[in-house]
């Protein structure tokens, strides 16, 4: 059954689909095309899951061939535990949008559609591409759609936000590429797996974890570098805004455990503190900012500064927990942002506003919104039995078994994450209709539910049954921290 | 001095078909003025001159004229990049011609003669033919800045270029006394045995920064740039594409040859002065760049920063280095001349950078070619732009240039802001003008043959490393 190359299907499906888009002249065709390349692509994607050895964390579906032989960079792709789940997020997530933009985006469509199935490749392509050189290919090739989806379809700061994605992320990137030169230069491969058993300087792991540090922090976005991302996910449409917050945040992540924690051990001991200390401030300082936001979508884009310090937190921990429940605590952030901006997105269609106090009470006129709504609020504060739950509760014992006053700035952020949200649902779901929205058809359509129901039940259950991910993390992870030289 | 025989002829046969095909134009320039005969003819003279370079003279190096011109991979290379350069900017003239009076057949003659020059410049072996070269390359493209007489930005601009050139050909000249003084000869390898038994030598030091100059100002380094905005602005789009492209690929194979054969054993004073120019055109170019509105001038500042970012290649002095240099001359010459295609294309509304306002509204396919050059000129994967920056900068820093390469990729991230500035004009604009009167399928053409090569490049970037010989 399997004798096509599933990775390279599955990476490069959409950009068929997105050539095709641009050459029909259709814009009813190219929702079509799209939404077809999309299932597609997760159809061929499914030997991945039904032939996956969770019990070797050896990569698997390996593809290799020749590319650039002199430079000693060979096409190469392969998945293990700790990429898959991120392809099937990424796929999924990729229909969804479809789905979210059926009837709000109206101008340009074809380009649209184009650069969400660019986007896709570029998603797909990084968490399955098994050495550096490919990896940065598919990480710069990511920020082009979304430069222009953001550019292009975005609110009235678009452009300003736009460019300062742009960057923000290029400068970051910049710097990568030369590490990533400097460790060809040095180890003479850049395959991933050859590089984790390569013994570099310690002298040298200093100067290259902070070249990768420049790209993967911007992208987290870790604190101080953060500031692109309220624009960004503010002004994006809620397509952008999807792949931005569930994926684009993901791949700075996924970069520590793939780069800096195996290839540069020393260096991830010597900075492990400032790494910590950085994330518990992103952690709390990104949720007392959340709290006095009045604009929605810049409240959810702040809480992914939150919710992201927790992530580096269990990667940095460098605990087995910690770092299982990092990962889990990605994808349940992939899952529940994704909701909250489509969420978001749906309602603004309706009422075009995302002041706060322009909704109130809107459990009345729309109760199948509003118990969505609750729903994915709970389960991004964390309730238990909802997905985040689980997440958060590895990497908080992760952090109390490594330092526990982490533990503690930890916890406080989960008490300010479930302050903001319930008070965000009190203040748009609750209460009496606000008199501005009387008239509006605020309900949900069938399409719209359909798109947000499979978020609804991962949500539910990953939070019943989280080992359906963790199965997946368990190998690779001990191999990680094997590598890594956990405390 | 031996007689030159049919066999040294024969090594001159790319060059004997341009100029066969000049001097035709110029002869039957009368009869065939108001027809396209010209345009065919010269772009049957590249394609011929290609073939000729890659089949039809002898297959292995060679040498002729008493060890003055070679053919060997590296010129080989080289010429068909020029007749590719020459044929692109034929077909994109095809426009400027029509609108302004310009005499047609003269046109295309200066343009195959300078690309004879150039061809003379990358295949010879000697200091003495590769000023021949060299001159008669900067002397046609003179002409050709200043061919449209009624205009007097353009007259302006052929006589800054003039003064320019004709001060660079000095610096050239004396460069090649001192050398000549010191060494007893201008043959290449000659210079090479000298040096290694002379060793170092004050007055040589001299003699290559001034040959090095004189090189410089043939690819638009900085601090010997100044002309190209000036001669770029006032000349025609078609004759700065040219320029750009051409002589740029040209000064730097004259560059590499002179810098790895001849003064290749005073390798520290070499990266000195390649480190300097390469480091000030990357940040003057890029930053300059970023004050520009009219295209011509953007892309003259951009052409100035590339031609810091291929000499990083240069740098190591090593054959890889070299070799990531003609990757990027290679790459280099597609990439600008679709970016200058396109300004074409536009005719005069392209000419400034707010005449891309809404481009992609009113064509999205010409916005999405020019996106692909934008992109390929700031090196972003996966077009031939970024291929060429990871080799040169992989060789930087392989020579322990490390500050440098940082530099380098600091100052891309400052170029990434002036071309995408271009971008967001197309794209995220409302259309100020009308759109745009359908292109001649000249200009249709060379755009998709220059999208291919920026994307195959960027793609399969091993399809060109069998010939990209280093000399």
């Amino acid at each position: 059954m399997t004798d096509y190359p599933v990775l390279t299907v599955t990476t490069f499906l959409p950009v068929v689909g997105a050539v095709l888009v641009f050459l029909l002249r259709s814009e009813r065709l190219a929702r079509w095309i799209t939404l077809v390349t999309m299932l597609a692509t997760l159809i061929v994607a499914a030997p991945l899951y039904s032939r996956f050895d969770k019990s070797s964390s050896a990569l698997q579906f390996v593809e290799s061939a020749d590319w650039i032989p002199n430079w000693g960079v060979s096409y190469s792709m392969g998945v293990d535990g700790i990429s898959l789940p991120f392809i099937f997020l990424a796929a999924v997530l990729s229909v969804l949008c479809v789905g979210a933009s059926w009837s709000s985006v109206r101008t340009r469509v074809r380009e649209f559609h184009a650069a969400l199935l660019v986007a896709e490749t570029a998603m797909i392509g990084l968490f399955a591409a098994s050495n550096l050189f490919l990896f940065f290919v598919f990480w710069e090739l990511m920020v082009i759609p979304l430069f222009l989806l953001i550019g292009v379809w975005g609110g009235p700061g678009r452009i300003y936000a736009s460019v300062k994605f742009l960057l923000f992320t290029l400068a970051g990137s910049v710097l990568m590429l030369v590490g990533i030169i400097a460790l060809q230069n040095l180890c003479g491969t850049l395959d991933f797996k050859a590089l984790a058993k390569a013994s570099i300087a310690r002298g040298h792991q200093y100067w290259l974890f902070a070249a990768f540090l420049a790209a993967f922090a911007v992208k987290v976005p870790m604190f101080p570098v953060h500031t692109w991302l309220p624009n960004a996910h503010t002004e994006a449409p809620t397509a952008g805004s999807v792949i931005l917050a569930a994926i684009l945040l993901k791949m700075g992540a996924y970069g520590f455990l793939r780069v800096s924690l195996p290839i540069l051990p020393d260096a991830v001991q010597r900075f492990l503190l400032p790494m910590l200390v950085v994330s518990a401030i992103a952690i709390v300082y990104g949720a007392y900012v959340t709290l006095v936001q009045t604009d929605v979508k810049r409240l959810i884009a702040y809480s992914s500064i939150s919710h992201m310090g927790f992530v580096t937190l269990g990667i940095f921990t460098l605990h087995r927990s910690g770092v299982e429940g990092a990962i889990l605590q990605m994808i349940n952030h992939g899952i529940l942002s994704a909701a909250l901006f489509l969420c978001i997105g749906m309602i603004y269609e309706r009422t075009h506003t995302r002041e706060i106090a322009d909704y109130g009470g809107i459990g009345k006129p729309a109760p199948v919104y509003s118990i969505l709504l609750a729903l994915f609020c709970l389960a991004a504060a964390g309730f238990p039995g909802l997905n985040s739950f689980v997440g958060e509760f590895l990497i908080i014992g992760g952090a109390f078994e490594t330092r526990s006053w982490l533990g503690a700035m930890a916890i406080w952020g989960v008490a300010l994450g479930t302050i903001y949200l319930l008070w965000l649902y009190y203040r748009v779901a609750m209460g009496r209709t606000n008199p501005g929205l009387a008239g509006l058809a605020l309900e949900l359509n069938a399409r719209e539910v359909a798109t947000l129901a499979p978020l609804a039940l991962l949500a539910v259950g990953l939070g019943l049954y989280p080992e359906c991910v963790l199965s997946y993390l368990r190998a690779p992870v001990a191999e990680l921290l094997s590598n890594a030289g956990a405390p | 001095m031996n007689r030159a025989t049919t066999a040294d002829l024969a090594l001159l046969v790319p060059e004997l078909i341009l100029v066969g095909m000049a001097l035709a134009l110029i002869l039957a320039a009368r009869r065939i003025q108001r027809t396209p005969l010209a345009l065919i003819g010269t772009i049957l003279a590249a394609l011929a001159a290609a073939l000729a370079s890659t089949c039809v003279v002898p297959s292995d190096d060679a040498t002729g004229f008493g060890g003055m011109i070679t053919v060997d991979h590296y010129s080989r290379f080289f010429k068909v990049l020029i007749a590719a350069a020459l044929a692109l900017a034929a077909l994109l003239s095809v426009r400027s011609l029509d609108e302004e009076w310009a005499p047609r057949a003269e046109y295309h003659a200066l343009l195959l003669l300078a690309s004879t020059g150039m061809m003379l410049a990358v295949s010879s072996l000697d200091l003495l033919t590769l000023y021949l070269g060299v001159e008669l390359m900067t002397l046609c493209s003179i002409v050709l800045v200043g061919i449209r007489v009624d205009r007097p930005a353009s007259n302006e601009a052929a006589i800054k270029y003039f003064l320019i050139a004709s001060f660079a050909s000095a610096l050239l000249l004396f460069g090649i006394s001192l050398t000549y003084g010191v060494t007893g000869t201008t043959n290449f390898a000659a210079i090479a045995t000298s040096l290694r038994d002379l060793g170092s030598n004050p007055l040589l030091l001299v003699a290559m920064g001034l040959v090095a100059a004189g090189l410089a100002f043939k690819i638009a380094a900085v601090p010997f740039h100044a002309w190209a905005p000036d001669a770029y602005q006032g000349a025609t789009a078609p004759v700065a594409a040219f320029l750009a492209a051409g002589s740029k690929a040209a000064g730097l194979a004259a560059l590499g040859r002179v810098c790895l054969v001849a003064f290749g054993s005073e390798a520290r004073t070499l990266t000195w002065i390649l480190t300097g120019l390469a480091a000030l055109s990357i940040i003057v170019g890029s930053i300059i760049a970023l004050a520009q509105t009219d295209m011509k001038r953007l892309l003259a500042y951009s052409s100035i920063t590339h031609a810091g970012y291929a000499l990083l290649g240069l740098i190591a002095g090593t054959s890889e280095g070299a070799s990531a240099t003609m990757t990027y001359a290679c790459f280099y010459v597609f990439m600008t001349l679709g970016a200058f295609g396109v300004v074409i294309a536009l005719g005069e509304r392209g000419e400034k950078l707010d005449g891309f306002q809404g481009l992609a509204a009113q064509r999205p396919g010409t916005a999405a070619l020019m996106l692909l050059f934008l992109l390929s000129l700031t090196g972003v994967p996966p077009t031939a732009g970024f291929v060429a920056k990871f080799g040169v900068i992989l060789n930087a820093v392989r020579a322990d240039q490390v500050p440098l390469a940082v530099l380098a990729v600091i100052c891309s991230v400052v170029s990434a802001f002036v071309y995408l500035r271009i971008a967001v004009l197309m794209y995220m604009k409302e259309p100020q003008e009308p759109a745009p009167s359908r292109f001649p399928v000249t200009v249709t053409a060379a755009l998709a043959v220059t999208a291919l090569v920026t994307l195959v490049g960027g793609i399969s970037p091993n399809s060109l490393t069998p010939w990209a010989v280093p000399p």
